[in-house]
């Protein structure tokens, strides 16, 4: 997937935003609307035209002026962002020159050069970046936790929950399906970044908010425990009761985890949309040995605590993933499971080892608190049960010693019609 | 025989394939550009590998996420990517990244070809160095991905591939196939290509049928080394009007075009017959097949199927190659009413917004909208009652089972099986009675007889007749010209007894709004 992809995604989830996406080329283009359209929205995507012309003549400009005018005023929605992908960036347009507003909608530029963005993480991160700048001062009186981070949408509810028994509450999430969403932003007391990657976006918080940040996630034994004790201190809470309440969760994520051990079973992790550190959390705790974590994210501040539990546990992670180790790596022990990216997954299903795609498998589901543990744990129990099945497949393709060479489509039966006619006196 | 020209200067190949326009505004769009359509092709053959010239968002967008969805393969493996970033982009150039996957790629024994992307071409990009005329050196194309669609693109890097057929190596043990017979090119399928497993396993059925070999399937099944083996063919299939069409031309040999529907189908194989010394053989295939593949289409043809096609309206949106193969054997051939047809790509497209209006005017309705996902998706926001069978790129599809051509005689069974499948689910939507378990009997039959005074009072009694707005009568008229004139009464039946009956619970004549309220519930687009 493209890097910018990350941010475009996570725009078109907004309802009541109207994604203008600036691209390089058709290409480009193409395989945005492509991916949206499967992955994210049954929705348009509006686009100025480019072309070689238009990048020399300069008309982009003003197509795009036109657009985000004619757009607000007819359709007002919240929010338009412009993303800008490669060309467009190296270019330059005078984005400064749009409105910030034009009635009550917003006009944000998000600056997505895929060759500096580099990741999916990066570029939802500065997604966020984006918008939390817009946002109005923070309110004097203030509540509840902000969360930030791509989570499923039942996990704020339960950690709600679980926040409500020690006397505060989740204040809102960012990324949400709406502008208000970011904007009740102004209204919380603590910020939660709950993936290790939304650097840029929490330095910038840091600058404009003044809130404290509380780092990590509800998610695995330790975590779980960790995250909720560290409330305690920002929002000045019972120190008792948060004690009580996260020993409470951590023994619930302990036994939901009981029940799914992975003992022995060595697996191979490798993603790029920043949760992998949590997946490889409840994966070691549940008694899994992964002798690394392969990440697209790179080194930054927010990852270090997690990068450093993860060590002190046998798991070494390998920023700016690189796919020709990963498959190296696949052949030199024995994996039980991967999860990881297509290409990845791909190579491993041929070797006959049960495997799954990241995006499709895990980031669709709830890894926080007992319940998401268990689900998580549940899935890779079932991968791993499956075994016999991908080593029956793997053997049925490759165990003919005559090497044919691949075609993609059957060769019909040849029927010779010149015997059949000369069968028949016909010729 | 038109004159095979030789040792002609690349520059001077001129494709003949007009590119889709680039508007101001596009909105979903339909076509991929340049870079994509160049790589598509080029990593068609066995032996290539491709580096694109970009940043790594133009190697895993459509190698990577893209033909997981149109190829339903988990990525290109022998494409990869110079990733450019900041310090090449703006700076050093990318010269020095490409030498390395370059050399990486040629070490193993690979045909390099460069492809230029959006980015590398506004930063001028090329790949100059003092091999490029060794045989089996890199090769760089410029992919115009600024500018051109991705048809335009594959069709001048089939030119690309010709003009440099004297440059590649072939390996030590490579055989020549003896020739006994009359042979055959396929040109056409490369990666991307919607249908084109299918389509591809049905020309080679035909070819075969009427005693012909296949010479090369290009580029999909060949090696570079095997393009100047093109010109051992005695003829070229092109298998679409969108692309390939000036690579036959420079073979030079006699050039068909991939038939759709029966009539074409039968003129191509007896045309093809002629032009191969043939044409006993191939007339006699056409008989053979009368008797076994087509048995198929004549039992459907007599059967009462056939009797609904003239009221079966269909819409048809695609690239020129099916759009038009479509309409005439959809339309021509079989009788379906054309409700709305238009090409997504080429000289002559629709843009989308075009596309939605004409859709959503439609009268009545297309029962079956042959396109992609953004006619998909129109259907859906629009409510309309239409089916939907993809039939083009963008949108996420698995085509991989060689049964479902478009083309040949087997594309002529499958298209008519899909039609008569859409009728029946259709039919099943629109059943006039759908109450199961039965309404059950709320009270003794005696009851059942109207209460003269209270119903006669309020006038809405539960057997009385209902009043109708004018509004509602004229909403009503404008929801049923939007479907299919064969089940027309049984929607109209369904609409008038809902409408009442919601009418009668609220003690009211049934008026605009529980028209609309009714016809949303039955919209197969508000589910």
């Amino acid at each position: 997937m493209c890097p910018a992809f990350g941010a475009v995604r996570n725009l078109l989830r907004m309802e009541d935003a109207m994604p203008i996406v600036i691209s390089s080329g058709d290409g480009c283009l193409y395989g945005h609307t492509f991916v949206a359209h499967f992955y994210v929205a049954n929705r348009p995507i509006y686009s100025p035209g480019v072309s070689s012309e238009i990048w020399a003549k300069g008309s982009a400009f003003d197509e795009l002026r036109g657009m985000v005018h004619e757009m607000a005023e007819k359709h007002a929605p919240s929010i338009i962002p412009i993303c800008s992908l490669c060309v467009s960036d190296t270019v330059g347009l005078p984005f400064d020159l749009l409105p910030k507003q034009i009635g009550n909608t917003e006009i944000v530029y998000v600056p997505l050069p895929a060759y500096s963005v580099h990741t999916h993480a990066r570029a939802k991160d500065i997604v966020v970046d984006s918008l939390v700048w817009r946002l109005p001062p923070q309110r004097k009186a203030r509540s509840g936790v902000n969360l930030i981070g791509e989570i499923f949408p039942s996990d704020p509810i339960k950690i709600d929950e679980v926040l409500r028994k020690i006397g505060t509450h989740v204040n809102t999430t960012v990324p949400g399906p709406r502008w208000s969403d970011y904007v009740a932003m102004v209204d919380g007391a603590v910020n939660a970044p709950v993936h290790p990657f939304y650097s840029e976006s929490v330095k910038r918080m840091k600058m404009k908010q003044g809130l404290p940040f509380v780092e990590g996630a509800p998610v695995g034994i330790d975590g779980t425990y960790r995250w909720i004790r560290s409330l305690a201190e920002p929002l000045k809470l019972d120190p008792a009761l948060v004690e009580r309440v996260a020993a409470e969760e951590r023994d619930r994520a302990a036994a939901a985890i009981d029940q799914h051990r992975l003992d022995g079973l060595t697996l191979m992790v490798a993603g790029y949309e920043g949760h992998e550190f949590l997946l490889v959390r409840l994966l070691l705790e549940a008694g899994a040995n992964v002798p690394f974590l392969s990440t697209a994210v790179n080194a930054n501040p927010l990852a270090r605590e997690e990068e450093a539990w993860l060590k002190e546990r046998g798991c070494h992670v390998l920023y700016g993933a690189n796919f020709a180790d990963e498959i190296a790596a696949l052949t030199d022990r024995p994996f039980d499971c991967v999860i990881g990216t297509t290409p990845l997954c791909a190579h491993a299903k041929e070797l006959g080892i049960p495997s799954i795609y990241y995006t499709n498998a895990m980031a669709t589901r709830s890894m926080m608190l007992a319940e998401g543990a268990a689900d998580v744990l549940a899935l890779v129990e079932q991968t791993v049960a499956a075994k016999s099945r991908y080593d029956r497949i793997a053997r049925f393709f490759s165990e003919d010693e005559t090497k044919l060479e691949r075609t993609y489509t059957s060769w019909a039966p040849k029927i010779d019609i010149t015997e059949h006619l000369i069968a028949h006196g016909a010729v | 025989m038109p004159q095979i020209r030789e040792n002609i200067a690349q520059s001077e190949l001129t494709s003949d394939v007009v590119n889709t326009p680039i508007r101001k505004r596009t909105t979903d769009l339909d076509h991929a550009g340049g870079d994509t359509g160049a790589m598509q092709a080029f990593a068609s053959l066995r032996d290539a590998n491709v580096v694109l010239d970009g940043p790594v968002g133009c190697h895993v967008m459509p190698a990577v996420a893209v033909i997981n969805y149109t190829d339903s393969i988990p990525y290109l493996q022998n494409v990869t990517c110079s990733e450019l970033s900041e310090n090449e982009v703006t700076l050093a150039g990318t010269l020095g990244v490409l030498k390395e996957k370059v050399a990486e790629a040629t070490a193993a024994g690979r045909q390099v070809f460069i492809v230029s992307t959006p980015v590398s071409e506004l930063i001028g990009a090329t790949w100059t160095t003092e091999h490029a005329h060794v045989k089996g050196s890199a090769l760089f194309f410029d992919s115009h991905s600024l500018d051109d669609d991705e048809w335009k693109s594959r069709d001048r890097a089939l030119l690309f591939l010709w003009a440099n057929r004297d440059h590649y190596v072939a390996p030590a043990d490579a055989v020549r196939p003896p020739k006994t017979r009359p042979s055959v090119n396929i040109v056409g399928p490369t990666y991307g290509c919607f249908n084109s497993y299918s389509d591809l396993a049905e020309m080679k059925r035909l070819i075969a049928g009427i005693g012909a070999d296949v010479n090369l399937v290009y580029p999909f099944e060949a090696s570079s080394y095997d393009t100047a083996r093109l010109s051992d063919a005695d003829a070229t299939v092109v298998m679409y009007q969108e692309f390939g069409k000036s690579l036959a031309r420079e073979v030079g040999l006699p050039t068909f075009y991939a038939p759709i529907g029966l009539e074409p189908t039968t003129r191509f194989l007896l045309d093809l017959g002629r032009a191969l010394g043939l044409e006993a053989e191939a007339k006699a295939f056409v008989a053979l097949e009368k008797k076994t593949t087509l048995a198929a289409w004549h039992d459907i043809w007599r059967s009462t199927h056939s009797d609904f096609f003239a009221n079966a309206p269909i819409a048809i949106v695609a690239p020129p190659t099916y759009k038009d193969g479509l309409t005439y054997y959809l339309g021509e051939e079989l009788g379906l009413p054309i409700s709305y047809s238009a090409y997504r790509t080429g000289a002559e497209s629709a843009p989308s917004e075009t596309v939605r209006a004409a859709l959503s005017d439609a009268s009545p309705s297309p029962m079956l909208v042959f396109g992609s996902i953004n006619e998909r998706m129109i259907i859906a926001q629009e409510k309309l009652p239409s089916r939907f069978l993809q039939s083009s790129f963008p949108g996420a599809v698995v085509r991989r089972a060689t049964g479902t051509p478009y083309i040949g005689y087997t594309g002529a069974v499958w298209l008519l099986q899909c039609v008569c499948e859409t009728l029946f689910d259709v039919l099943f939507a629109n059943l006039p009675t759908s109450a199961a378990p039965p309404v059950q009997a709320t009270a003794p039959t005696r009851e059942l007889m109207a209460d003269g005074a209270a119903a006669g009072a309020a006038g809405k009694g539960a057997n009385s007749v209902i009043g109708w707005t004018d509004e509602a009568k004229a909403l009503t008229e404008k929801t049923l010209k939007r479907v299919p004139f064969f089940v027309r009464v049984s929607v109209n039946k369904k609409l008038r007894a809902e409408s009442e009956k919601l009418a009668r619970e609220r003690n009211c004549d049934v008026d605009e709004a529980i028209v609309r309220e009714v016809t949303a519930r039955f919209s197969p687009g508000s589910n």
